[in-house]
């Protein structure tokens, strides 16, 4: 499913994501960029690079996600409609159209109670988007909403900032 | 594992007697045949050296594989002790409340009904704090269901309070359907929250015997025979 429907032109996004707990880990890992508010109980975080794309034509730019380990997100079909699924919502830049959004398929996860299945992102996955930019400098703004769990027990819903400086060639 | 250089078959100690015993006593051997004899214990010990550092060699592997070995379980031993689902107590549960007084409170049921925990003087109660997006507290409501029926005659009393924002009645409805419970779930605020300690981790559970005290706060979702066994406690055996 990944990928179908989407011509790849231009440059991939690598976006660099790391897991907090406490908050501490990512700046003993060196990671920079990462926001303030992603660094408490949020459990996924993100970190843009700028990202270099042909101007005025369809290409897709991929975003890396990466849910702490020992968490996870429901992804963005999960099973029961009472779960909250993981969606992408980006904001209507100057110049930036978003074309479409592509998520990955979840993985099944057991909870050890009852065995009830849940359909789960775990470690890292990757939210495509195929966009069309203009020349210059723009960037893509939103927001990943998601609700992580770990097997016992869970955490609120959370909106993660995403900001993705584009450069238009 | 053995060791044969090409060329130069192993021979026993007997056998190189018989060689010299063939060849004649002391005077009779000869510069080539003591060449011969030097080559072969040169060989010999060259063997034997090689002999040596395979043994050496093999002793110093296992000795570095058990040392890796040992490394990796205790490196295995600190990820599972990490994501172990109890890691986090501390920002689970913000007060601790054993022994002292269950907080009081009022809220209002799904038909918009007033309970409060004052109703239930002189019961054990559980108050299970929960969440409709939350996958493990409705894994452990049917059990809180089942309990409630067969601790009947301790007159167990188990109330739900839903903990999240925004949700609504429906949702919740809907939630309660999908679980099966029929005791009464109640909307909570943050301030019945707080006064429990409860922080953003769902599901907490508080145990309050029959004199109004707290005996057991659990954070996360625990095992069936966990939940019974601080059921026992406050409301004693079936």
């Amino acid at each position: 499913m990944r990928g179908s429907g989407f011509s790849v032109v231009g440059s991939r996004l690598l976006a660099l994501a790391a897991v907090l707990l406490c908050g501490s880990a990512a700046v003993a890992q060196g990671i920079v960029g990462l926001p303030a508010a992603s660094t408490g109980k949020g459990h996924v975080t993100f970190a843009a690079e700028v990202v270099e794309v042909a101007a005025g034509k369809p290409v897709v730019v991929e975003l890396r996600f990466r849910v702490e380990e020992g968490f996870h997100v429901n992804s963005h079909t999960p099973k029961d409609e009472l779960l909250i699924p993981t969606v992408l919502k980006l904001e209507d830049a100057a110049g930036v159209k978003v074309v479409g959004v592509e998520y990955p398929k979840g993985s099944a996860f057991k909870l050890p109670g009852n065995g009830e299945m849940l359909d789960v992102y775990q470690g890292e996955f990757r939210v495509r988007l195929q966009v069309v930019v203009p020349k210059g400098q723009s960037s893509l703004k939103g927001g990943l909403r998601y609700q992580a769990c770990d097997s016992a027990a869970c955490f609120p819903p959370r909106t993660l900032a995403v900001n993705v400086p584009v450069n238009g060639k | 594992m053995s060791f044969h250089p090409v060329g130069h078959p192993i021979r026993s100690a007997s056998e190189e007697e018989g060689i010299n015993l063939k060849c004649g006593g002391p005077n009779s051997v000869g510069a080539g045949e003591d060449v011969g004899v030097a080559r072969r214990v040169a060989v010999a010990a060259v063997m034997v050296v090689a002999v040596c550092l395979l043994f050496w060699a093999g002793w110093h592997n296992l000795r570095s594989r058990r040392v890796a070995m040992q490394q990796a379980q205790q490196a295995q031993i600190t990820v599972q002790k990490d994501n172990a689902p109890d890691a986090m107590p501390d920002m689970a549960i913000t007060k601790n409340l054993v022994g002292k007084a269950a907080p009081g409170f009022t809220l209002v049921d799904l038909s918009g009904k007033k309970v409060s925990l004052a109703d239930f003087k002189g019961k054990p109660v559980v108050v299970n704090f929960w969440a409709t997006y939350c996958g493990p507290c409705q894994e452990e409501m049917p059990w809180f269901e089942e309990f409630t029926k067969k601790y009947a005659a301790q007159n167990l009393v188990v109330l739900g309070l839903d903990l999240e924002d925004g949700v609504t009645k429906d949702v919740v409805q809907k939630a309660v359907r999908k679980t099966g419970a029929t005791y009464p779930i109640l909307f909570a605020d943050d301030k019945v929250g707080a006064s429990y300690g409860v922080g953003d981790y769902l599901p907490v559970t508080v145990y309050v015997g029959k004199d109004g005290s707290v005996t057991e706060q659990t954070p996360g979702a625990p095992s069936k025979d966990e939940m019974e066994a601080h059921i026992r406690k406050i409301a004693g055996g079936v």
